[in-house]
């Protein structure tokens, strides 16, 4: 059997007393697309803080390809993992947020080399050739030069995603990327990552609240409530037969509200 | 009012004039050492070790709470009990730069906590190193909000340098004093030294508002 490509093992993340995931056991195989649904302070967007070491953890173990990420192996002994072992297993991983966080003071263009040729080591024509194919395949080309404040919402978090792609990740994590959006920008934001899903390129963990886009991209839906997944399977069966009274509960509220 | 021309040209305006040499010299001298040491109290005060941040910060209470007239005489008195000598224009220059160091150290934290919570997020998920993150992400973004709270210490600090004149440095002030009891006349070099520091202030009020603007257009967008 081929290992997942990320695997949770007894994860436990706390703030103090508040257990935000509780031994969590969680895998997502390689190239698989997985959505994340679940009421807020559910622990779903914790999953995707952990996992890209944006937040430590207090138990379990993370692991990546197979590697821990919090500890590695020295002369035989595990010890708390090094700057050059984390980093090393983030530059598999890519983060879309949900408020885009690009960097202010750069265009769209820079925001996209800035990273690659500091980390990659590539020379910034070449990085700049790839963020130029990058903005085109998001449909930004003639934003190149353009300040965040000068795009829309929409607009920003597609040069969020040329971003995160700029690094060549082999996961790409999605937090809520189309929360902060006005309503008439979901769909261009949408887009873009139902065509990086379909390229079968990519594993992805999708947090969102989007519904029928999930059911729609998702390999598998997980229904995260208190910090453990509660519910898991394909969106037929999670949106179509759910088995337990809080996914159904949860459903039903969605759907009231939409 | 009884004001001599012929005295304000020939006698106070040259000897106020050499003067003013130590007061700007004094006051660049202590605002560079201020940014400085600003810089590195800010970083021992957020030091991870405990016991260094706790030291620091107590450090800063105690600078503050104590009128800078007090550090001064304190340097230049008590120092050299502990066989420390230096010379009057050195000590107070080290007064005036602690003093406001304890200042612009917390401008600084300000500075750097006016960055979103967000951009180290994502620097972090880029993976740009530490130095990276801050050289190109976070210093950048702090700027615009530091650089004119540090501008009115400049200000602050040239018009604190008439306190010098206790330890005797020879800066306009105490020049100024200096004429007055040899001439027994105040009214020109007290008001000569008054109008030098008014021009100066507004010179350095309109420099700091323009590398401002110089800053929102290169960095702010």
């Amino acid at each position: 059997m081929k290992e997942p490509k990320i695997q949770f093992e007894k994860v436990l993340k706390a703030y103090g007393d508040l257990k935000v995931l509780e031994d969590l056991d969680f895998h997502v195989d390689e190239n698989e697309v997985v959505a994340i649904i679940g009421p807020s302070g559910s622990g779903k967007t914790t999953v995707l803080r952990v996992l890209m070491t944006l937040e430590g953890i207090q138990g379990g173990t993370i692991l990546v390809d197979g590697e821990p990420l919090n500890v590695m192996r020295q002369g035989g002994r595990l010890v708390p993992a090094g700057t050059a072992h984390v980093r090393r297993i983030r530059s598999k991983i890519g983060m879309v947020f949900q408020n885009f966080n690009l960097f202010p003071h750069m265009t769209a263009l820079e925001n996209c080399i800035e990273a690659p040729v500091q980390t990659k080591g590539l020379t910034k024509a070449q990085a700049t050739v790839e963020a130029l194919e990058l903005l085109a395949m998001v449909g930004l080309t003639d934003k190149r030069d353009h300040y965040p404040s000068q795009l829309s919402g929409g607009q920003q978090q597609r040069v969020a995603i040329a971003r995160a792609l700029a690094m060549r990740p082999e996961i790409l994590l999605f937090d809520e990327p189309t929360s902060a959006l006005d309503p008439e920008m979901v769909g261009e934001v949408l887009n873009v990552i139902r065509d990086l899903a379909k390229s079968g390129h990519y594993t992805i963990l999708l947090v969102t609240h989007q519904m029928g886009f999930a059911r729609e991209v998702a390999d598998r839906v997980c229904f995260f409530d208190g910090g453990i997944v509660v519910e898991e399977g394909t969106p037929d069966d999670v949106f179509g037969n759910p088995q337990s009274d809080r996914l159904r509960h949860f459903l039903s509220k969605i759907l009231e509200a939409t | 009012m009884d004001w001599r021309w012929d005295f304000t040209l020939d006698v106070v305006i040259p000897r106020l004039w050499e003067a003013a040499g130590v007061t700007v010299y004094a006051t660049f001298a202590s605002f560079l050492l201020a940014l400085v040491g600003g810089l590195i109290l800010m970083l021992l005060k957020t030091s991870k070790n405990r016991i260094v941040s706790i030291v620091v910060t107590e450090f800063i209470e105690l600078i503050r709470a104590t009128p800078l007239l007090v550090q001064i005489f304190f340097l230049f008195f008590l120092l050299p009990e502990v066989g420390i000598t230096l010379p009057p224009l050195t000590s107070g220059i080290i007064a005036i730069a602690l003093y406001n160091s304890t200042l612009c150290a917390e401008v600084y934290r300000a500075g750097l906590q006016a960055v979103p919570r967000g951009q180290w997020e994502a620097a972090m998920a880029l993976n740009l190193s530490a130095y990276r993150t801050f050289r190109r992400i976070i210093i950048p973004q702090s700027l615009p909000p530091i650089v004119p709270a540090l501008g009115n210490y400049l200000i602050a600090i040239f018009k604190e340098t008439p306190l010098l004149s206790f330890v005797a440095v020879g800066e306009i002030m105490h020049a100024s004093k200096l004429i007055g009891s040899e001439y027994y006349r105040f009214t020109e070099a007290v008001t000569i030294a008054g109008v030098f520091f008014l021009v100066m202030s507004l010179v350095s009020a309109q420099l700091v508002r323009l590398v401002e603007t110089y800053l929102q257009r290169s960095i702010q967008r």
